[in-house]
């Protein structure tokens, strides 16, 4: 009976902390894991491609915008 | 006249033992809480509608062939099989012992003069051996589990995995209490026993359906159904805890907005997390293996058909066949002991330990980094039950801020819960298996 109690013991703090020290080392692995691929390859695709998109419209002249706004009048009386 | 005789001796009304009305009870019980309550109901109308074909009288619905054999076959059937197993006697009961103790080779000498007889394995314990004993089912649900899962969260706050672990707790303080329980002669639990009734805390089914298939198979269904049961009663269980455990200034911190997470991070998350299985924890491989394929197959973005497939299609029909296996074990013999009482009643406190515990690491880490970033009541989700307990905190965030959206930062914890119970899973099965 003692032994099974003792060995019920040993589980838990064994076990327990090997959850701990496992879960511990991933979350080292895991934040050297996201620093390396910030560092090697950072996602250059998004962060550039928004600026690019809006560029246009926010250099548009006034001018281009009276022609535009010009044929839509003209588009809408027919 | 005769005729009529012989048909009223095999009807089910003139062989039915009380037994067998309990547990076909208990599953209409079940199928009323899937229905109406919606109970886990993905889980329980299969499990309480097998529970009840389970045990229909003289059909032998979850028997093997043998033990059909023993129960429906005259005295000639039973001593070829004693003769098959190396006995001499008549008595089904010592031939039954002698079978179930025997090695594989009489094991199947006696599986052969079953069937030389005519006696074939019930259906359903078919289906329990190709599903569970094999640990296809588990392990495949997992699979599609992984599919589901979002490592984002976790990925911009890794320390949320620290909650997860702390949550494991109530799997092993659950493990001394079923040990506990036995030292006082209560009930009667070996240590393998104990592993797989601790391993309901972890609130995560497929992963305590598996550890009971090795460790214990017979309890195999009690700890199944209490585990889906408390899944389904984690919005009950939990709140009071969370409560207890934290002021009201501390449930109305509001969390920082995570950072984006790149996808190629995401892409190597299940990889880092396989080679450190692989170098650390072997036993745990078949779990969290499955586990990291099905997420790679999601992030990857390139078999989006596989992913697909096994987060709807496959694990719709795993978990057909899943719960009709774990029905299959519902039967009076096994069921209605004082051992399952103990099993359930082991089983919430185990979830009651491990809410708990991972209330106390948040606070704990919330005092370290100053007081102000990280709300305690995240820390529950660390029992896993994805996505239930990310629920319940985003839930009692928003009764005290209004504001407070807690939903993707508990959702962190949520999936490091389901990591760490498959890791305590894998200890449990290296320690006793």
């Amino acid at each position: 009976m003692d032994n099974l109690m003792s060995e019920g013991l040993n589980l838990m703090v064994f076990g327990m902390g090997f959850v701990v020290v496992f879960l511990t080392l991933l979350v080292f692995a895991t934040g050297f894991m996201s620093k390396l691929i910030a560092k090697v390859a950072p996602e250059a695709i998004p962060e550039p491609a928004k600026p690019a998109a809006v560029a246009p419209v926010a250099t548009g002249s006034d001018e281009l915008v009276a022609v535009m706004t010009a044929a839509v009048h003209q588009y809408r009386k027919h | 006249m005769d005729k009529l005789l012989d048909l009223w001796h095999a009807s089910g009304v003139y062989n039915v033992s009380p037994g067998q009305v309990v547990m076909i009870l208990v599953g209409l019980l079940l199928l009323f809480l899937a229905i109406r309550k919606n109970f886990e109901p993905l889980l329980l109308v299969p499990i309480g509608f097998g529970g009840i074909m389970a045990n229909i009288p003289e059909a032998g619905l979850a028997f093997s062939a043998v033990e059909n054999a023993l129960h429906l076959g005259g005295p000639e059937v039973i001593s070829s099989l004693a003769t098959a197993l190396g006995l001499d006697t008549t008595d089904p009961y010592a031939v039954k012992e002698a079978y179930n103790a025997a090695a594989a080779q009489a094991h199947t000498a006696a599986v052969y003069a079953a069937n030389d007889a005519g006696y074939n394995n019930g259906m359903m314990y078919n289906f329990y051996t190709v599903a569970i004993a094999s640990g296809v089912a588990p392990l495949l649900i997992f699979m599609g589990v992984g599919a589901m899962t979002d490592f984002g969260p976790l990925l911009a706050n890794p320390k949320t995995l620290f909650l997860g672990a702390a949550a494991q707790f109530g799997i092993f303080a659950t493990v001394l209490g079923a040990v506990g329980l036995t030292t006082l002669g209560v009930m009667d639990f070996t240590i393998q026993d104990a592993a797989a009734i601790g391993i309901i805390g972890g609130a995560d089914g497929p992963t305590a359906i598996y550890v009971a298939s090795l460790l214990a198979p017979d309890l195999l269904g009690a700890i199944a159904v209490a585990a889906y049961s408390y899944m389904a009663l984690v919005p009950m269980i939990q709140p009071p805890i969370m409560r207890a455990l934290t002021t009201e200034a501390e449930r109305k911190i509001s969390m920082v907005q995570l950072r984006h997470v790149p996808k190629t991070e995401k892409i190597m998350f299940p990889i880092v997390l396989l080679m450190l299985v692989a170098m650390l924890l072997p036993d745990a491989a078949p779990l969290l293996g499955m586990f990291c394929f099905g997420n790679l197959m999601r992030e990857c973005g390139v078999v989006d058909r596989l992913s697909d497939t096994a987060q709807n299609a496959l694990i719709n029909i795993v978990t057909i066949f899943l719960g009709l296996s774990v029905g299959s074990k519902l039967s009076a013999d096994k069921f209605l002991d004082v051992e399952t009482l103990g099993i359930l009643l082991l089983g919430v406190v185990a979830f009651g330990i491990g809410t708990a515990c991972g209330v106390l690491m948040a606070k704990f880490m919330n005092k370290m980094q100053g007081g102000n970033s990280i709300n305690p009541l995240i820390g529950s989700a660390g029992v896993s039950a994805v996505p239930m307990a990310a629920r319940v905190s985003n839930k009692l965030g928003l009764e005290s801020n209004s504001q407070n959206f807690l939903l993707m930062h508990a959702m962190g914890p949520n999936v490091a819960g389901v990591i760490g119970s498959a890791v305590a899973a894998g200890v449990m099965i290296k320690f006793v298996g």
